[in-house]
């Protein structure tokens, strides 16, 4: 009995000590990338640009950690034919392992996303157990993805934190950029009733300028990331951009305002009133009538009176109930501007098509291949809108009725 | 004395001691005593001369020491040299009952029948006295000498609650145990063991509560034991646990009275041994280790409180390390991303793999408590001084671990220590490096594996045939209450099943939930309007 | 037969640990699209009658295990041959689930440390179980059947909170009419993992309380079935239904989505290896017929003596049976249904109970005369 024990002893101890090295990875061999680039070069060889965060740079104030003599990342660029060649030829100039699970950013140079398209690109990302489809996708506006992760931040440490959380708060509180996911790219790509939108980040400034460590000590520093406009993706290609206020509207329409600003104008003041959205709901629904798909929109949405420039009475409740109605119009106007920019485009970035699926599956199975082409450009939108104003502040009547009483 | 001692030691041939009958000769006897003691000057001969005609000698044996040296001069010599007419009474030969009812004034006096006997008891402090010419002894309950008083328990301290601990004396035990539960069924059994040392050991169970079944096995195994020595009440238990292969108390140690009788009133036996503090108490099951007196001296909300504590206790003493092993050996996208930069950072210049790091530290660890608990209290402090530099400042400063390993191994630490049993604490400290080792070969999976393979064995384990996770695995509903959460008394409706005899489960009566009486003035009514200086 | 004896509840808790098993790893189902919740809970239904079937056999030998009845049912011969094949049946399901398991660990975490060597530990763990006998897996069941629900609850409140769950992604409904449905239950959820509730034809007669069997039964198979119902309805309203087809272990890519509060997120390797824990009981139990079936077929004293090398053989076939991951999702689809499931799980069976039916009848008509 003891000589078998000792025999069951000696295979498990041999077992773990010869396991020992499989499958492990110690911290100091890994290279966290926080973000990666695809680009394209002229050779039509996939460039990839890799931001590997320096850790002893970015937790500043340890010891062996000299915070601030040097980047807190440094950013390594490969080439190949595919992706799996491109990332594992990075070895050869990388004294560690890449490690992607951090890695929640991911840039496409508006190039390649115009010329050869993202689909090719994205299967590895998606199939990779280390890689997380929940990393953010951006496309560089006017430039290549290597410029982007280039540029060195102010306030994050890391720039593709800067770009993250630029992203995440702008989409919270001014609404033209959303953060979209990298599976959410991929779901929009397989479905025929929906295109995916992705948004830009451009660079402006100096490029030369960006990647110093020494612009940092500026306080208006001279080049910088800005997120900008929303990138329409039809069958993977990028064919169009939305700016502005019609990529709110279309923000709108996708149900991803979360808090934004509308203003009015009042009694010929411009911009006399600013309404700032609490909460939105918006309801999109398919109705089929004589065989023609038409869509209703319904949106509701809460919010405060934020500013007031001209002399309102917010007391008065017919005066809010003229403002509720002139918010109305002004989103109305917003969603109507950008679905029909939208329409023209061919690319139902809304996810018509889904709600069309959804309320008559028979009558999609027919459409679905024209979609995008025959159906969607010509589809009746009905839309209603309710707003309503909840709040106005700490103040009610603003002090310029005061100010113009006195005159 | 009790009358529990007077039970006659089990039969077992002894061959150092002659077990032929005593000589009538006293000079005979003594000599017969002096030599098999070897000539020990702590073995004390008295000779007294009573009577004058004739004159009759008289020799009173003890031990120096053990004996209480005020009750041999007040109840025997004294008794003896007053008694005038002694001599005469003395001749015939039932001299001995004359001695045991008439002279002795010492409440447990029993002959003696042979030298066995007479040796266990003069060595177990009790004074013998023999009479020439008469063929025969007695023996005369003088246990005494010096003993510890009651002093507060030094390894389970309470807030709440009585403060007095156990002695190493039998005697005094069993009666703080008596002093709680006043009760004629409160029974004692006690017999000898180890062939040299002779040590009472004594079982204690409230009749009708505890489990007949669950005595006769105890008695059953107490018998079995045959050993030389009983120096501690570890020997026993390392005696009659169920299973040996296994790193889990089976058995309770208590060092206080109230949780003896706590234990005994949910129908446990406690296994009283002479010349030690600590109590066993049988059947033990695991979550009983993780309770302490406290739990039930406060209110239930609180118990409870500290009771899941508790459980966090345990899963961070026992994982905690291997968690951080696997996390950074094999799951670094377990870690938020900016922790991960941080440890990243703080494991840039660590030399060793994360596995070395932590072992390091842990057996530093281990070494500097083994040495904080041997020490002499003068030395005690400069070792945790320099504890402090070498695994705190010295270690991170020398670049040999990293900071957050010291987080991880000091947590780890306190941890441990504040598990309420002690052999409990040690037990999971064991298996910690058993986890972590799992963890450097094979992450989480090692630990998830580790995981099963522990929580098998313990359902597997039992203690006196209670399975060892009851009432949890198997589950019995009635019993929940006193587990991970504690109910408030007035719910306690039953002991636990499975231990306490199966006829009488209930504890308690009905409706004992407390309430404020159902009229409020009722407090009030008598007093008048006024009375108080209300307004 | 060891001595032994499990409670009720103790038996529900099997079932439910063992239902959900590998059956939640996998996209169960998925073939009836949005609808798979609806194809479980039809193949629960039928499960409902698998379990009728060797209940009422239980009933006619309540105190022998299946090896020996069917001895008495169907000869001495015959009856062998078919025990031993059905011990080669619950030992080849008892690989398969291992094989799950170890591709599982590959996929997410280990991918080169060699599968045979994550297996064998795995299989160590189930040996050092099974020797210890039925009622300490039961009791293990006891204290992880908290655990799991404990998890899964708060997997599921994570899910919830961080507003994942979108149930468009369930519509439409039927999109294809009521067959596709009915097809899929029968020919795949039926017998995974409903069907393979035919391992606790062995363990029934451990019940200390019979009358209890049929209830118990039932509602750990409705339970189990619920809960896997549910879990796919997450699934596909987190993933949506293209990327539930697309995924081998869609509940991981599930709880890969989830991101709170910047540090509640990749939490998908704590999650997938407690599901190591049911596939744990699930290879238990498979192992523990096995062997408990052959010890009492070659009649040998201490099962337990069995457990290395039954262990072993568990070990080598869970390697052979397949030579990649694409290869053992197929066989498991397409083949075992077919040619494993079907005759082992509902045509024996059934044919035992004729059998059994006719020959009690006629003790029974020839006992009450002479009673």
């Amino acid at each position: 009995m003891s000589r078998r024990l000792f025999l069951l002893f000696f295979i498990m101890i041999s077992a773990v000590l010869l396991s020992g090295c499989w499958s492990q990875r110690e911290l100091t061999n890994l290279a966290i990338v926080s973000a990666l680039g695809i680009d394209k070069n002229e050779k039509g060889e996939y460039v990839g640009t890799f931001q590997i965060v320096n850790p002893g740079y970015v937790a500043g104030g340890l010891q062996g950690g000299a915070g601030g003599q040097s980047a807190p990342v440094t950013v390594r660029k490969s080439t190949g034919d595919n992706m799996m060649e491109m990332s594992r030829r990075l070895s050869t100039h990388l004294s560690r392992k890449q490690y992607f699970a951090h890695t929640n950013l991911l840039v496409i140079g508006e190039d390649l996303a115009k010329e050869e398209g993202i689909l090719t690109i994205l299967d590895v990302l998606d199939r990779d157990p280390e890689f997380r489809t929940t990393a953010s996708v951006v496309i560089a506006q006017n430039g290549t993805a290597e410029d982007v992760l280039k540029a060195l931040s102010p306030i994050d440490k890391i720039p593709a934190n800067y770009v993250l959380k630029t992203m995440k708060y702008t989409e919270e509180r001014w609404g033209e950029n959303i953060d979209v996911a990298l599976h959410e790219v991929i779901t929009d790509l397989i479905s025929p009733g929906k295109e995916p939108v992705i948004t830009g980040f451009r660079f402006t400034g100096d490029g030369e300028q960006a990647e110093k460590l020494e612009k940092l000590q500026n306080t208006t520093p001279e080049a910088l990331l800005q997120a900008d406009g929303l990138a329409i993706i039809k069958d993977g290609k990028l064919t169009g951009w939305l700016d502005g206020e019609t990529a709110k509207g279309a923000v709108w329409v996708l149900d991803k305002i979360q808090n934004t600003a509308i203003i009015v104008n009042w009694k010929e003041k411009k911009a006399a009133i600013a309404y700032e959205v609490i909460r939105q709901q918006t309801n999109v629904s398919a109705h089929i009538k004589n065989n023609t798909p038409s869509i209703s929109i319904h949106i509701r949405a809460e919010g405060d009176i934020g500013e007031v420039t001209a002399p309102v009475d917010l007391t008065d409740e017919q005066t809010l109930l003229k403002i509720e109605k002139k918010v109305e119009q002004e989103i109305k106007k917003q969603v109507d501007n950008s679905i029909r920019h939208v329409q023209k485009e061919k690319a139902d970035i809304f996810g018509f098509g889904e709600a069309v699926h959804r309320s008559d599956p028979a009558a999609w199975k027919k459409w679905k291949h024209e979609w995008n082409d025959l159906y969607f450009p010509e589809l009746q939108v009905n839309m209603t809108v309710d707003a309503f104003v909840r709040r106005s502040g700490l103040r009610n009547k603003s002090y310029l009725s005061e100010v113009e009483n006195n005159h | 004395m009790p009358s529990f001692f007077k039970r006659k030691k089990p039969k077992k041939s002894s061959d150092n001691h002659p077990s032929q009958s005593f000589d009538s000769s006293l000079t005979a006897n003594l000599d017969i005593i002096k030599q098999k003691t070897g000539n020990s000057p702590d073995v004390i001969t008295r000779t007294l001369k009573v009577g004058t005609n004739p004159e009759i000698k008289i020799a009173l044996v003890y031990v120096d020491g053990i004996v209480d040296g005020q009750s041999i001069n007040d109840f025997l010599i004294e008794a003896i040299m007053e008694k005038h007419d002694l001599g005469d009474l003395l001749i015939q030969q039932e001299a001995f009952e004359i001695m045991a009812e008439g002279v002795v004034t010492i409440g447990s006096v029993k002959p003696v029948r042979d030298w066995d006997e007479l040796f266990s008891s003069l060595m177990s402090g009790e004074t013998i006295v023999l009479i020439d010419g008469i063929n025969g002894a007695l023996s005369a309950d003088t246990k005494g000498g010096e003993q510890r008083s009651i002093q507060e328990p030094s390894t389970q301290m309470s807030i709440l609650g009585p403060q007095g601990g156990f002695t190493e004396s039998i005697g005094t035990n069993t009666a703080m145990v008596r002093r709680i539960i006043k009760n004629p069924n409160l029974w004692v059994e006690t017999m000898k063991i180890g062939k040299v040392t002779n040590t009472d050991v004594a079982i204690m169970y409230v009749n009708g509560i505890a489990n007949d079944k669950i005595i006769e096995e105890m008695r059953k195994r107490l018998k079995r034991i045959d050993t030389d020595s009983i120096l501690e009440s570890g020997y026993i238990e390392q005696l009659i646990q169920d299973q040996t292969a296994t790193t889990f108390p089976t058995t309770y140690q208590a060092e206080r009275p109230d949780i003896v009788a706590g234990n005994l009133l949910e129908g446990r036996i406690a296994v009283f041994v002479d010349g030690t503090p600590f109590v066993l108490l049988a059947p033990a099951v695991f979550i009983q280790f993780f309770q302490s007196v406290d739990d039930y001296y406060t209110r239930f909300d609180i118990a409870t409180f500290l009771r899941l504590l508790r459980t966090l206790i345990l899963i961070i003493s026992l994982f905690a390390p291997a968690l951080y092993i696997a996390a950074t050996t094999f799951h670094q996208e377990m870690i938020p991303t900016q922790l991960l930069i941080v440890i990243a950072a703080q494991r840039e210049i660590v030399p060793f793999p994360a596995f070395v790091e932590a072992l390091i530290m842990e057996v530093t660890f281990e070494i500097l408590r083994e040495a904080g608990v041997r020490l002499p209290k003068a030395v005690g402090s400069a070792v945790s001084i320099v504890g402090a530099l070498v695994i705190g400042q010295a270690a991170v400063q020398a670049g040999i671990v990293s900071p957050a390993m010291v987080i991880i191994v000091a947590i780890t630490a306190i941890a441990s220590f504040a598990t309420p049993a002690f052999s409990m604490g040690i037990s999971i400290r064991l298996i910690r490096f058993g986890f972590m080792t799992a963890a450097a070969t094979f992450g989480f999976y090692g630990i998830v594996l580790g995981g099963i393979m522990l929580v098998v064995h313990l359902c597997s384990l039992r203690s006196f045939g209670v399975p060892y996770m009851s009432p949890l695995a198997p589950l019995i509903p009635a019993n929940m209450k006193d587990t991970v959460v504690r109910y408030p008394w007035w719910a306690f409706k039953e002991r636990p099943r499975l231990i306490a005899s199966d006829e009488n489960l209930i504890r308690q009566g009905e409706d004992q939930q407390p309430a404020p009486p159902s009229d409020r003035g009722m407090v009030n009514s008598r007093t008048e309007k006024g009375d108080r200086n209300e307004p | 037969m060891e001595k032994a004896k499990i409670s009720a509840y103790q038996l529900f808790v099997l079932i439910v640990l063992f239902e959900i098993g590998s059956a939640l790893l996998v996209p169960l189902a998925i073939e009836a699209k949005q609808d798979a919740w609806l194809a479980i809970l039809l193949g629960m239904t039928g499960g409902f009658f698998i379990f009728f079937m060797y209940h009422r056999l239980y009933l006619y030998y309540p105190d022998c295990l299946p090896t020996t009845y069917v001895q008495k049912i169907i000869g001495k011969f015959c009856g062998r041959i078919l025990a031993f094949l059905y011990m080669i049946y619950f030992l080849y399901l008892a690989a398969r689930v291992l094989r799950d398991f170890g591709e599982v660990l590959a996929v997410i975490a280990y991918p080169v440390t060699p599968i045979t060597l994550n297996h064998a530990f795995l299989v160590l763990v189930v040996i050092y179980t099974v020797r210890k006998g039925i009622e300490v897996l039961a009791r293990t069941g006891e204290l992880f059947f908290v655990l799991i629900y404990l998890l899964a609850i708060s997997g599921f409140i994570l899910l919830l909170v961080s507003g994942l769950i979108d149930l468009n992604n369930l519509k439409p409904m039927l999109e294809e009419g009521l067959s596709p449905v009915i097809k899929v239950a029968f020919t795949q959820s039926l017998f995974f993992p409903f069907g393979e509730a035919v391992v606790f034809a062995m363990i029934l007669p451990y019940l200390n309380n019979p009358k209890k069997a049929k209830i118990i039964g039932l509602s750990a198979l409705g339970l189990s079935g619920i809960n896997l119902a549910i879990s796919m309805t997450v699934n596909i309203g987190v993933l949506g239904v293209s990327q539930v087809l697309r995924t081998q272990f869609p509940l991981l890519s599930t709880i890969q989505m989830i991101q709170l509060a910047e540090f509640l997120e990749r939490l998908d390797i704590f999650f997938m290896l407690a599901v190591i824990v049911l596939g744990f009981f699930k290879i238990s139990l498979f192992f523990y017929a096995a062997v408990i079936g052959t010890a009492d077929l070659f009649h040998i004293k201490k099962p337990s003596q069995l457990a290395f090398p039954i262990g072993f053989v568990l070990l080598f076939l869970s390697i052979i049976i397949a030579s990649n991951i694409m290869e053992h999702f197929r066989e498991g689809l397409q083949i075992v249904p077919v040619y494993l499931h079907l005759p082992f799980q509902i045509i024996l069976p059934l044919l035992l109970l004729i059998i059994a039916f006719f020959k009690n009848r006629k003790k029974r008509g020839q006992g009450k005369p002479s009673t």
